[in-house]
């Protein structure tokens, strides 16, 4: 994600929570959170527990989202130059009001105002990392109907509409390395019928999670459980004519390195004394366990989000 | 969370893998349905998608952390020290690079690359209580880890602790530890490791963990049974057995043979970077001698005590052990009357009550009475006033710093102390106070790892260290990877005193202000090959009938360790291998030791940034 995209991803955010952009320039954000926003981001759960309770009207945070800190620090800067020259003529006893003050209470800061805490996001940055959670974590489950196409003329025509079943799924090959795939399925639970990537075909769409007047839906012939299966199927056996070669060679190191260690352990118990034995053997069993750990080839599938989708058309 | 492991052979998408599906989304997304809701945002699943895609992980080599880092630029060989871990050696690796080419960004590398891939969540880093801060404070700024330093029980349930590992084998911590799975373990300064008898190898040994990486500068110091321990460490196995390893690879317990397929051996879990001959581009180091004249009571001080010295070491006839602390009595009167007061006192308590050598020490104490100013502190005043920089003074008397410390405070200039005694929590505060407001470090320790002082490039040497490996250290806070000025070098040298003479050693004979660590010690290995430095240096001292015998010995050993220094260190083709049967020296065996490192090494290249 460069930082245009991360500007946008931002800005949509905030949108989405009902946040108020205050500021926005190509190299920063000022966002004022709204609450919802807010628990997400701020990293407060006394504040929010006092607010819940008391039931105060909360007062959010406003942050300030800087996307390109080079650019805008050259900016700051130069900003301040000009200020701090407008400011030089008249304003002398200006400044020494504020070095006699700086001396008596110590470093003062330009002007004391409501905290805006920065925040510099690239990707890789903890605070976005935190927004890609914020994300997740309020985008994980929808219900959502297609707007229609052109409003019907007749109030009496019904459009038929079908449910799918749709789900973004994170497939993760991992040995002592890891490769990452992404699907993306739809299943009609009308037909069974399963489409790939079927998040590119939702993202053209208009979804709203209000039904639509004049809209029927075709009845539907799978529970979600079976569709789910029926997905999980799918990608099986698509999984299965992948190329596995990273798995033998991983799977051959593994077994060199089992080798070696049983090699080692032998005879270190060959020639160990009764007693310790039994610690030794056991030393061996938990070296085995971390190199199968670090090695053993192994594939996870889970869902990163999904839900229901009710489009137009039955299919 | 649920894992389903299917059954039977639908659970296996081939032979040799097992496919696992997590259902965890799917029961929520019935109990939603079953409840009709709650539904989430279309915009937030749709950033959440976006979000995935970008970070996914698209292949098993390519080095994916390298984006996730802002502002951190590592340098070509720490990359490749990071990729020849991930990929070649499967994440467990001693990262045995000479000191200050970063080690620390290397394991940082691979940390964060493993954390970004997802297959490490929880790691621990055990590190030297000094360093337990800096540690965290790089992991935190450089890499966006959120590490944190262990204080309490509780702490250790964070994903990312730095820990001391003195801290961590003790009880209730250590039950603690060995009762969980670290996907990462980090050990810096692994060279304290070497003796497997130890409680701290044996507490290591005990922890499980997926990956692993050892940080050492020495891996090997004296045998290479300590080098055979540490890989056990790491890949018990990886040399052979314990008897196999011996009688394959080592001769007369010590020495190297086989190299070659030692070297192999070793390159498979260890990886070492050197710097290569003349590439370094460090800044420039600018030293100055600063001669001072005693004012007349210092001076009769001086005097007095060398007279008193010489006297002792007539009485005992030529016996240096015994001699050595008196020696430090004439160093100290170069530094301040508060150091020779202190050693004095000590001496006193220490001599028979009736002895006539207790009368005499009053007598030198009578002497000292007489000292009003310290004339080397009014010119440190003065050259720190001079600089509007940051400075560092390195004394080697506690006493002088305590003075030091009163005498800049009464000047209104701020002064921290640094010592080797200082717990690391006071330690790190102190760097931090240096960092931040005060303008002088007072420090009587160089050497403690990882004291980085790049932030000043002034350094003030009140007195000198006689071993020349001391003064590199000192100097090696400061002019090291990182530092942008260049690094200049004041030494106090009062004239007419032995002071004058060691500055004229190090500086003028064997250059020792402008050599760059590396080769140094290598020359002083075989330098001091029957007795050290200061030994050598405190008889010439003792025996010189007059000062001009003293001038004349003090060059001789110039001149030795110049000789060293132009002839080429023994060439590889060199058996030292003992097989004549003759008992090899120390410096033999580390010799042989260093090649064999050096054999497994790769000079890089280095810009200063």
């Amino acid at each position: 994600m460069n930082d245009k995209q991360v500007q946008r991803f931002v800005a949509r955010y905030a949108e989405a929570t009902g946040s108020r952009i205050v500021e926005k320039s190509p190299m920063h954000l000022t966002v004022k959170l709204s609450p919802a926003a807010d628990r997400e981001l701020t990293n407060r759960p006394y504040y929010w527990s006092y607010v819940d309770r008391a039931g105060v009207e909360p007062e959010t945070m406003t942050y300030l989202f800087v996307t390109d800190s080079k650019r805008y620090d050259e900016q700051q800067l130069r900003q301040a130059k000009a200020e701090a020259e407008a400011a030089a003529e008249p304003g002398s006893l200006d400044q020494a009001a504020q070095s006699a003050l700086a001396r008596s209470i110590g470093f003062v800061h330009g002007s004391i105002q409501g905290r805006t805490p920065r925040e510099d996001l690239y990707f890789g940055s903890r605070k976005l990392d935190q927004l890609f959670a914020a994300a997740r974590s309020g985008g994980s489950y929808v219900c959502l109907f297609q707007e229609p196409e052109r409003r019907s003329l007749h109030p009496f025509e019904s459009v038929a509409y079908t449910a799918w079943l749709g789900v973004n799924l994170r497939v993760e090959f991992a040995c002592d390395m890891k490769r990452e795939e992404i699907h993306s399925y739809g299943i009609s639970l009308a037909t069974g019928n399963i489409q790939e990537n079927f998040h590119e075909r939702l993202s053209g769409l208009k979804l709203t999670p209000k039904l639509p007047a004049n809209v029927h839906a075709a009845r539907n012939g799978l529970t979600h459980a079976r569709a789910m299966s029926l997905i999980e199927g799918h990608l099986e056996r698509k999984l299965r004519a992948a190329d596995f070669s990273w798995a033998e060679g991983a799977s051959r190191r593994l077994q060199e390195e089992l080798d070696i260690l049983a090699h080692y352990y032998d005879r270190l118990l060959e020639s160990a004394e009764e007693e310790q034995r039994d610690a030794i053997a056991a030393q061996f069993e938990t070296r085995r366990q971390e190199i199968r750990w670090q090695y053993e080839p192994r594939v996870t599938v889970s869902a990163i989000n999904g839900g229901l989708f009710h489009l137009e058309g039955i299919e | 969370m649920t894992r389903t492991v299917k059954e039977g052979g639908s659970g296996r998408l081939h032979p040799l893998v097992d496919l696992r599906m997590d259902r965890s989304w799917f029961e929520e997304l019935q109990a939603r349905v079953d409840r009709n809701g709650p539904w989430d945002d279309w915009t937030l699943y749709q950033l959440a998608m976006e979000a995935e895609q970008s970070r996914r992980i698209e292949s098993f080599d390519e080095l994916q952390c390298l984006r996730f880092l802002n502002g951190l630029e590592p340098m070509k060989h720490q990359t490749e020290t990071a990729v020849k871990v991930l990929h070649d050696m499967g994440g467990r690796a001693i990262l045995a690079d000479e000191v200050g080419l970063g080690k620390t960004i290397e394991a940082g590398l691979v940390l964060k690359e493993y954390m970004v891939r997802g297959l490490v969540r929880r790691a621990l880093i055990l590190v030297p209580a000094s360093l337990v801060l800096q540690w965290v404070r790089e992991l935190n700024t450089k890499f966006g880890i959120t590490a944190v330093a262990q204080k309490r029980a509780h702490t250790w349930n964070y994903d990312v602790v730095v820990a001391s590992i003195d801290t961590a084998k003790r009880e209730p911590h250590r039950d603690l530890l060995l009762g969980t799975d670290y996907d990462m373990l980090i050990i810096d300064e692994a060279h304290k490791l070497k003796n497997k008898k130890t409680t701290n190898y044996q507490f290591i040994t005990q922890l499980r963990k997926k990956y692993c990486l050892l940080l050492t500068a020495t891996p090997v110091q004296n045998d290479l049974d300590e080098l055979y321990n540490l890989i056990t460490l790491l890949k018990p196995g990886q040399l052979g057995g314990q008897g196999e390893f011996a009688s394959n690879f080592v001769v007369g317990k010590r020495m190297p043979k086989n190299e070659d397929q030692l070297q192999e051996a070793l390159s498979s879990v260890m990886i070492r970077n050197r710097r290569g001959d003349g590439d370094v581009q460090f800044t420039k180091r600018i030293v100055r001698n600063v001669p001072l004249r005693l004012s007349k009571e210092e001076m009769d001080l001086y005097e007095a005590v060398t007279a008193f010295v010489k006297e002792r070491y007539e009485e005992s006839g030529g016996s240096l052990t015994s001699m050595l602390s008196l020696v430090t009595l004439q160093r100290e009167v170069c530094s301040s009357r508060d150091s020779v007061f202190l050693t004095l006192v000590n001496l006193f308590k220490k001599t028979e009550e009736d002895s006539p050598v207790r009368g005499k020490i009053w007598e030198l104490i009578e002497v000292i009475k007489r000292i009003k100013a310290n004339t080397k502190a009014e010119k440190a005043m003065e050259l720190v006033r001079e600089s509007d920089g940051k400075v560092i003074i390195f004394t080697e008397y506690r006493a002088t710093q305590e003075y030091l410390l009163q005498f800049f405070r009464g000047s209104d200039i701020t002064a921290v102390p640094y010592r080797g005694g200082m717990g690391r929590g006071k330690k790190d505060w102190m760097m931090d106070l240096f960092r931040g407001r005060a303008q002088v470090m007072i420090a009587t320790e160089a050497g403690g790892e990882g004291i980085n002082l790049q932030f000043c490039s002034r350094i003030i040497n009140f007195d000198l260290p006689w071993n020349p490996m001391r003064v590199e250290q000192r100097i090696g806070r400061v002019h090291r990877l990182g530092q942008t000025e260049d690094v200049q070098v004041y030494n106090l040298c009062t004239l007419g005193t032995i002071e004058e003479h060691i500055v004229n050693l190090l500086h003028e004979k064997i250059d020792m202000f402008e050599s760059v660590i590396g080769e140094l010690d290598h020359i002083l290995e075989r330098f001091e090959q029957e007795e050290s430095m200061e030994q050598r240096l405190a008889r010439v001292m003792l025996e010189a009938p007059d000062e001009e015998a003293l001038a004349e010995g003090i060059d001789h050993l110039g001149r030795s360790l110049r000789s060293l220094a132009e002839q080429p260190a023994a060439s590889p083709k060199v058996r030292l291998s003992g097989a004549d049967g003759r008992k090899l020296s120390r410096a033999e065996r580390k010799q042989a030791l260093n090649r064999l490192l050096d054999g497994i090494s790769q000079p890089v290249e280095v810009d200063a940034p």
